[in-house]
């Protein structure tokens, strides 16, 4: 256990402090906080800030006011000018987005964007309601009482449009950052086998740990590495969505969520882990790793294609399938997970049959290790390390 | 004690070891040698356990070895394995705790190796940046570290020079002198013969002579006499009973300065009075006597 820890320290250390890690982790955060933050950077804030010149400048604050108050998501500012002059200047200064003059003339710099033009539009039309109905001779208080409407309650049939989008959009980042991740780790795995093979350094390792040691602790080590990665990704993605406001709040059980995600990087990368460290035992140098990894990356690639689909088809027949078969369920089931209400007992049924697989590939793969890493030159073949224990 | 018996190993049709073993006593210094390909690196993979035999037996203090033995033993492959990207200190004192040293212990005694192997300025560099030498010197430190009952190195001189030589032969000649047998392999055959207690020379996986250097040579030495003879008429070295290996009749430089003709004989004689006889009548015998074959002439002789 001592050897394993150990191993697994060297690993963390030696790895976690190359210059690939540190900025490469950065970087991710980096981007992470970017693309959580995006659609609030490229909305422009649903803050605004209006000028109000003309007679009726007081009415239609009122009714800007009152549209505030009712979005929880929504700040509006008004300026008031004392003529048409005074607000033309203070739009082309940029001091406010947009000003009404005249009460009927909306100036801007450029276009009105749709959201402040509804905006405008229903505080003008309050406004001119309110106005006409005066003229007409109805009490203003009765007319202003008339005004106070209720907005819509929403009552969707398949959960909110609003929430069904931040579910995939999160589905998303989740099957990019498992395949991003797996991959990685999963490379970093194989390539230090390699590393230790080819040099020989295996032979000095293994007289004083067994096959299955030095395994695990590169395995757990780099792992520890990956999920780190995870973790930072995960809190920096919802912290960064939440304070920015693109996700003002968290759907339903995103916390179970992510705590389903690791649960499924873990099993994902205990089978890949295996899968990859096995497959490049049978090489001695760095250039035939990729060569003959590429069946187990052409694996990984088919879960993370499927999961990418089941962002927008979380029930179609291949998702559906492929979210419970081995090993790609470990990037399918996630995303089904965020986007869909996914029975009990399937996920219970993918989970099983992945620790099983996983649990079969360590096995496995522990065995090819065992009987390859030590065989340097040429290529070890399948038929050679799998037949039954000579 | 560690006891080579009978290894043997095949790979496919090729036999790489036919019977090989050998014996090496407790602060014995073994010099193993061999052409490429004889069987040297087979025998001491196997002896590591990094490799299995088909057959025959390594036991060490007359046990059979495991591997609860063989994380007592120091060991420093053929191809150099090193971490590339750990540094020095780092690295030694790795080894030391994966063969279950404290993390103290491991500390004290990669710092002794590194000041004793003079790599004290290098402690904190990454091995991929150290010279051929000083990577080598990390590798005997690595061989080293966990005090190991029993070091089996491969090739540990090759691509030195003579400095590193001597600072490596100084540290095994300490751990000798503690009662820790050696084994080593080279094809630097003066070194091993400087540097070694007995030696074995490995054939075709078959061990085709073994013992101290002086049993060695005693062999030999019966079989050639070195005679050299100034004044005498050319043509007397005709009469010499036995095989002449080669002859000149060029003084060695620096003793030119003789007018009278000079003869330089090795013989292998029939009959060793009557080659004195022969060379006495010839003219004045400056020398004549058994002669000590170097480890080389020895090793051409029964390799050949």
């Amino acid at each position: 256990m001592n050897a394993i820890l150990l191993i697994a320290r060297r690993e963390i250390g030696v790895r976690g402090r190359t210059k690939g890690f540190r900025y490469g982790m950065l970087v991710t955060v980096a981007l992470v906080v970017v693309l959580a933050a995006l659609p609030k950077i490229l909305g422009g804030g649903d803050d605004y800030t209006v000028g109000l010149a003309g007679q009726r400048a007081d009415r239609l604050q009122a009714a800007l006011a009152a549209q505030d108050a009712q979005a929880d998501d929504l700040t509006v500012k008004v300026k008031k000018y004392a003529g048409t002059a005074a607000a033309r200047k203070a739009v082309a200064a940029g001091e406010v987005e947009a000003a009404i003059v005249d009460d009927t003339t909306v100036i801007s710099k450029t276009t009105v964007g749709s959201g402040l033009s509804v905006l405008l539009d229903t505080a003008h039309r309050i406004a001119a309601t309110e106005a006409n109905l005066a003229a007409a001779g109805l009490d203003p208080a009765k007319v202003a009482q008339a005004q106070q409407v209720a907005p819509l309650t929403e009552q969707a049939l398949e959960g909110s449009g609003e929430q069904a989008a931040i579910r995939q959009g999160i589905a998303l980042v989740i099957v990019v950052v498992l395949f991003m991740l797996l991959i990685q780790i999963c490379t970093w795995v194989a390539m230090g086998v390699v590393e230790e093979k080819g040099s020989r350094i295996v032979e000095i390792l293994l007289t004083s740990v067994r096959p299955w040691q030095l395994l695990a602790g590169k395995i757990i080590g780099l792992g520890v590495l990956g999920l780190s990665q995870l973790i930072a990704i995960a809190v920096t993605g919802l912290v960064a969505a939440q304070v920015s406001g693109s996700i003002p709040e968290l759907p339903d059980g995103t916390y179970a969520l992510m705590a389903r995600v690791v649960l499924w990087f873990v099993l994902g990368y205990a089978f890949y882990g295996a899968m990859f460290a096995a497959i490049a035992s049978l090489v001695s140098r760095q250039e035939d790793v990729s060569g003959v990894l590429t069946p187990a990356t052409m694996t990984m690639m088919v879960g993370y294609l499927v999961g990418f689909l089941a962002v927008r088809e979380p029930d179609g027949a291949l998702a559906h399938v492929l979210s419970i078969v081995p090993p790609f369920s470990a990037m399918v089931m996630p995303v089904r997970s965020a986007v869909s209400d996914v029975p009990l007992w399937e996920t219970g049924l993918a989970i099983g049959l992945m620790v099983l697989a996983a649990a079969g590939i360590l096995a496995l793969g522990g065995t090819v290790y065992r009987r390859a890493v030590l065989r340097t030159g040429a290529r070890v073949r399948w038929r050679e390390v799998l037949r039954a224990a000579s | 004690m560690l006891e080579i018996d009978g290894l043997r190993k095949r790979y496919g049709d090729l036999v790489a070891l036919d019977g090989a073993g050998f014996t090496v006593r407790p602060g014995e210094m073994f010099g193993f040698v061999g052409a490429n390909g004889a069987g040297k690196t087979t025998t001491m993979r196997i002896v590591m356990g990094v490799l299995e035999a088909d057959g025959g037996a390594v036991r060490w203090q007359g046990e059979p070895v495991g591997f609860a033995t063989r994380r007592r033993f120091g060991y420093m492959p053929e191809e150099r394995g090193l971490y590339a990207k750990m540094r020095v200190a780092e690295q030694i004192e790795y080894f030391g705790r994966l063969a279950g040293m404290s993390p103290a212990e491991a500390r004290s005694s990669a710092d002794e190796l590194i000041e004793r192997l003079t790599l004290t300025e290098r402690r904190d560099d990454e091995v991929a940046g150290l010279s051929l030498g000083n990577q080598q010197r990390v590798q005997l430190a690595v061989a080293l570290v966990h005090r190991p009952e029993l070091l089996v190195l491969d090739e540990p001189f090759s691509g030195l020079d003579p400095i590193a030589v001597d600072a490596l032969a100084g540290v095994l000649a300490e751990r000798t002198a503690a009662g820790v047998p050696v084994v080593f392999s080279s094809h630097q055959l003066d070194l091993v013969e400087r540097l070694c207690d007995s030696i074995g020379i490995i054939k075709a996986g078959r061990m085709v002579a073994g013992g101290t250097v002086a049993e060695l040579r005693a062999r030999e030495s019966r079989k050639l006499l070195h005679i050299v003879v100034t004044g005498a008429a050319p043509g007397w070295t005709d009469r010499l009973p036995g095989e002449i290996v080669s002859k000149t009749d060029r003084p060695p430089a620096g003793e030119s300065a003789e007018t009278a003709r000079y003869d330089e004989v090795v013989l292998v004689p029939s009959d060793d009075q009557e080659a004195l006889r022969v060379a006495g009548q010839a003219g004045q015998v400056q020398h004549f006597g058994w002669q000590r074959p170097s480890l080389t002439e020895i090793f051409r002789e029964v390799v050949a």
